[in-house]
């Protein structure tokens, strides 16, 4: 070795401000082209894909310890959990059956209004392997990636609400960022009032903020927020947040709304993702909506050109 | 100096990386420390000519990758690092433990300021003075390595 020919304590090679010249540049023009381009998304999901087992094996301390709680859960428990998903299971049924009904009426009805049916999203249920290691960032990795069909832009839930939104897909992950994280933000409607706002992840505490709205504002404390459907990413009617304070400054001319999560974006081990075919389902409005004016168009011209069979 | 094997230090950066990896959450992820910087300067003082720049902007590059951050901010930000801690290397090595500490301490705040700045140019909001307490924590863990003397213990037992 050429370690045991020369002193060791000199360093051998370029001297460290070069290197440092060198590995600056480098870093500075990688950013640069993750920022602005995306030649790297490949890149990154390969490398990724290496770091699985090493992602895995940090993880097994954790699953094992799940495990053996999960083993040496009393009966006594088990049987209480039982007896509680029985009841709730009644419950539900009753309710389904009225839910069933309540759907075809409402299918019934939009089509006498000659409106779109609201079509439902077929949901896969994921995993959550860990949460992100920036404490400052609010993003999930789930277990089901590019080889399970998931695709970026597709909307996360849970049993509550919106718990936010598949950012990153990696072969067999893929990144969740959470409502509250401050690059997402959701369309949403009051469900009192049916007022339309845009909710903004706030970023450092577990809260939502509505910026940009007046300060008269017809929004309370207590107000539940559920999406409002226009973006196409979330189905309408998902609960989103409920207001815990609306505050008004006289310097500004927006109220300053602060709203908590419904889901339980922080307590989770499973969310769903709902594959939503958005580009398709407009696609497909888009064509139903031409179909009809096209077929009103033609039963005009068909009336008109009976009148005037008529006629003569 | 004993003879430190390459491989030593390799496994030490993967223990390190596999620390850095476990699957914290809530206060703890606050309160984590850089296991992986650390492990970095140790050998950046001790084994210069194994440990240097380029590992530390290898580690950076995996810890980007880890963090889904954009590819080379905390490449930039250990680099920047390494090169202040191998500049005095020579004088650092013979301090005593405390002085030793207060510079690595002043190293560690280094690299999240840097990071910082890298990361509210790309539109991040300034995080409240919890931020910097990583470097808190990780100083008092490096004190702790050296002054327990685990660290001699890793330097000179053979494998």
């Amino acid at each position: 070795m050429d370690q045991q020919q020369a002193p060791r304590f000199f360093i051998h090679g370029p001297s460290p401000f070069t290197r440092l010249i060198v590995f600056s540049t480098l870093s500075l023009a990688l950013m640069a082209s993750d920022s602005k381009f995306s030649y790297l998304t490949p890149v990154r999901e390969a490398l990724t894909v290496m770091l699985q087992p090493l992602q895995v094996v940090a993880n097994s301390p954790f699953v094992l310890f799940n495990n053996i709680g999960n083993y040496f859960t009393s009966q006594q428990a088990l049987r209480n959990e039982v007896e509680v998903l029985k009841k709730q299971a009644i419950f539900h049924g009753v309710q389904l059956q009225a839910l069933e009904s309540l759907k075809n009426e409402n299918d019934h009805l939009r089509t006498l209004m000659e409106a779109t049916k609201v079509s439902s999203q077929p949901a896969r249920l994921a995993e959550i392997m860990y949460t992100g290691r920036d404490p400052f960032s609010h993003k999930v990795i789930v277990n089901m990636g590019e080889a399970n069909h998931v695709l970026a832009g597709q909307a996360v839930v849970d049993a509550a609400g919106v718990v936010g939104q598949v950012t990153r897909v990696f072969p067999y992950t893929s990144e969740v960022t959470l409502l509250t994280d401050k690059e997402l933000s959701i369309l949403i409607q009051v469900e009192r009032n049916a007022l339309r706002a845009i909710s903004f992840g706030h970023g450092r505490d577990n809260t939502v903020n509505l910026p940009y709205l007046p300060a008269n504002v017809d929004i309370k404390k207590g107000d539940k927020l559920v999406t409002s459907g226009i973006d196409g990413i979330y189905p309408s009617g998902l609960g989103v947040a409920i207001v815990t304070s609306v505050k008004t400054n006289v310097s500004s001319p927006f109220a300053q709304i602060v709203a908590a999560p419904i889901a339980g974006i922080q307590n989770h081990r499973q969310v769903l993702i709902l594959s939503s075919d958005t580009t398709n389902l407009v696609a497909k409005d888009i064509q139903q909506v031409l179909s009809a004016d096209a077929k009103k168009q033609l039963d005009k011209k068909e009336k008109t050109s009976r009148r005037s069979d008529a006629k003569p | 100096m004993p003879n430190l094997s390459r491989r030593r230090v390799y496994f030490t950066l993967l223990v390190a990386l596999l620390l850095q990896l476990l699957p914290f959450s809530g206060w703890l992820l606050q309160i984590k420390p850089d296991f992986l910087l650390l492990a970095l300067l140790f050998w950046l003082l001790r084994a210069p000519n194994i440990c240097n720049i380029g590992i530390a902007w290898t580690a950076g590059i995996l810890m980007d990758l880890i963090s889904g951050d954009l590819f080379g901010q905390n490449a930039l930000a250990y680099a920047l690092t390494a090169f202040l801690a191998v500049m005095y290397q020579r004088r650092l090595i013979l301090f005593t433990v405390l002085q030793q500490s207060a510079y690595v301490f002043l190293l560690l705040f280094v690299n999240q300021v840097i990071l910082l700045m890298l990361k509210s140019f790309s539109g991040s909001e300034y995080f409240g003075w919890t931020y910097f307490v990583p470097s808190l924590t990780g100083i008092m863990l490096w004190y702790a390595v050296l002054h327990s003397r685990l660290s001699i213990n890793i330097m000179t037992r053979q494998q």
